[in-house]
């Protein structure tokens, strides 16, 4: 038996926003998009579906199990909507953009779709506001980014704001010198992931005791990172690891009031990040407010780069609730100039289209908390 | 929304937390005298720290608290961490109390009966749809679960399924309703788990705590 659909409900995951939120979270958008432009970061707008042959390409394929699929009736090919928009923008920056000079600095905005939401976070469609600097492996460009994300998080008002640093590299550089088989780094991978220090012993021998260290390495970046240096690494992660000591002391010059913390086992969606890479918390927020580091465009064998994207929902989390902008009621036949003084204030005029008995009753009734009362600004009781 | 200041504490009701309370004592947490009266309505307790409060709940419930944030830290089985995969909880400490297994049982009189591997579907009641389901697809077997919240033992006898996948402690409850474990999943205890943004954003309260109980586990 089916029963007839209610005309307010939505599929699973998905929502309206009213006022005031979704004034509330393009102003958040905006907020943070100017302080990636006033950084250099240049606006590209990549479209909502593309070929899915070239949006799961690389780094994308992540996002495979999340991308909705249509088939194109006009090109007969498989089109995916984004569930993420870096991919589409290293595909700018790769072909498009080529031939522009490097490094590049692009910064976007926009929705995505997700098959499913997280089990904590069943938002199907989110925003993403997103920055990607491309054709550079400089350190100063590691910096650059983490940053600069946090200068757009606290811009749009998110206090609190703490940056965990990781290596993805690490554990597959110790797990290579050590000569682990596929299934061994398969079961250490998922024990790292929920930080099960149990089932990381349980793996046995050299590689869970070095492994294990690193588990308990993570914390506070300063205190992690002398238990990191105390360790003794591979080549390859020893590189890794003045890399990343190096970034941390540069981020701690460059915006000493964000708490760090240095987490060299996090791996999870990191799995095509290819340096250091960071996710973003606030204190007293679920979930992250965005993620980001270093990868490579193209198959893996593209440009150098690093970026991040901003989760719009869950900075929404993180802020307080903002004034709300205040609103006058403007009676039919009141002078229009004093009403657009009034806008030229800061004021949200509401007109009214008919003449009414009662002004304050009629305000009252529109949301309004005054009226116009000829040049002069009435406040309701 | 913005979650607590006071760090909270989720304990689970029921046959493990007689093992967990000296644990936490050891800990150095007193919880205030209302946690031990039964008679007590209260959910939420004050402990001798004022920056930690516990809450008790139901063993699902922990991770689901702990994994929302609404909870910072936790005492779960690993069979409730296997069960939902939950991304944002952490599991850093074993405790090593609460000792069980997670196992397939059948009855006595059909174990050895047939062949396992010609199996392409069974039917089994289970709190653990999840890992009942994963297990048997890793051999190429699809699992029917039938979810149930207790008294597993008396689907085979009733017709309800064949078998059936629950925790083992001694045996004893398979035994006097004639069932034998025929399959191990996994070897299970108790956790210390955290919420992954709180040991982010108060990596030294929560690391502090984790390394209190990790004295206090050794210890024991």
């Amino acid at each position: 038996m089916n029963e007839p659909l209610h005309p307010a409900l939505l599929p699973q995951g998905l929502r309206d926003l009213l006022p005031p939120d979704a004034a509330i979270e393009a102003g958040v958008v905006a907020r943070q998009m100017a302080v990636l432009a006033s950084h250099g970061y240049q606006r590209v707008k990549p479209p909502l579906v593309e070929f899915e042959e070239n949006l799961l390409a690389g780094a994308g394929a992540a996002m495979a199990p999340e991308t909705f699929r249509l088939m194109d009736p006009i090109s007969q090919r498989m089109i995916g909507l984004r569930a993420d928009m870096t991919p589409q923008v290293a595909r700018i920056a790769m072909t498009r953009l080529g031939k522009a000079p490097r490094p590049l600095r692009l910064c976007y905005a926009g929705q995505v779709l997700r098959v499913r939401g997280g089990e904590t976070r069943p938002e199907r469609q989110v925003g993403q506001v997103g920055a990607e600097l491309i054709g550079t492996d400089a350190i100063t460009a590691d910096v650059e980014v983490v940053t600069l994300a946090a200068a757009a998080l606290a811009a749009s008002g998110v206090a609190g704001l703490s940056v965990d640093l990781t290596l993805p590299t690490l554990v597959p550089a110790v797990c290579a010198a050590l000569g682990l088989g596929a299934a061994a780094v398969d079961a250490l991978r998922a024990a790292l992931d929920h930080k099960d220090a149990a089932a990381v012993a349980a793996v046995g021998g050299r590689a869970a005791l070095l492994l294990g260290k690193l588990l308990a390495a993570a914390g506070a970046a300063t205190k992690a990172l002398a238990s990191l240096d105390a360790l003794d690494l591979p080549p390859a992660a020893a590189a890794e690891r003045a890399r990343l000591a190096a970034v941390v002391a540069a981020v701690q010059r460059a915006a000493p009031d964000l708490a760090i913390t240095v987490d060299p086992v996090e791996n999870r969606g990191f799995e095509y990040h290819t340096g250091v890479s960071f996710t973003l918390f606030a204190r007293g927020v679920r979930g992250e407010l965005g993620r980001g580091g270093r990868y490579r465009t193209g198959n893996g064998d593209g440009e150098a780069a690093t970026g991040f994207t901003l989760y719009t929902d869950t900075v929404l989390r993180a802020l307080p609730a903002p004034a709300p902008v205040p609103r006058l009621y403007v009676p039919l036949g009141a002078d229009p100039d004093a009403a657009a003084r009034r806008r030229g204030e800061g004021w949200a005029t509401v007109a009214g289209l008919a003449p009414v008995a009662d002004a304050a009753a009629e305000a009252k009734r529109l949301d309004c908390g005054h009226w116009l009362d000829g040049d002069q600004i009435l406040a309701l009781e | 929304m913005r979650g607590n200041e006071t760090l909270v504490l989720a304990l689970p009701k029921g046959r493990i937390l007689g093992e967990v309370i000296p644990l936490v004592r050891r800990a150095g947490i007193e919880i205030e005298p209302a946690f031990d009266d039964p008679d007590s309505r209260q959910l939420r307790f004050a402990t001798s720290h004022p920056g930690l409060d516990v809450i008790r709940v139901r063993n699902f419930d922990v991770a689901t608290f702990v994994a929302f944030g609404a909870a910072h830290l936790g005492v779960a089985g690993n069979d409730v961490l296997m069960e939902f995969e939950y991304l944002d909880i952490y599991a850093p400490l074993d405790l090593k109390v609460g000792h069980c297994r997670l196992a397939v049982a059948a009855p006595a009189e059909d174990a050895g009966r047939d062949d396992p591997a010609r199996w392409s579907q069974v039917r089994i009641a289970t709190k653990y749809p999840e890992i009942t389901r994963r297990h048997f697809a890793r051999r190429g077997v699809q699992a029917e679960c039938i979810k149930l919240n207790g008294a597993m033992e008396l689907a085979p006898s009733l017709g309800l399924s064949r078998q059936i996948v629950d925790l083992v402690q001694t045996g004893s409850t398979l035994r006097a309703n004639g069932l034998v474990e025929i399959e191990h999943i996994a070897d299970i205890t108790s956790r210390l788990i955290v919420n992954r943004a709180a040991l982010k954003t108060r990596a030294e309260e929560v690391t502090g705590w984790i390394e209190r109980f990790r004295e206090a586990a050794d210890a024991a």
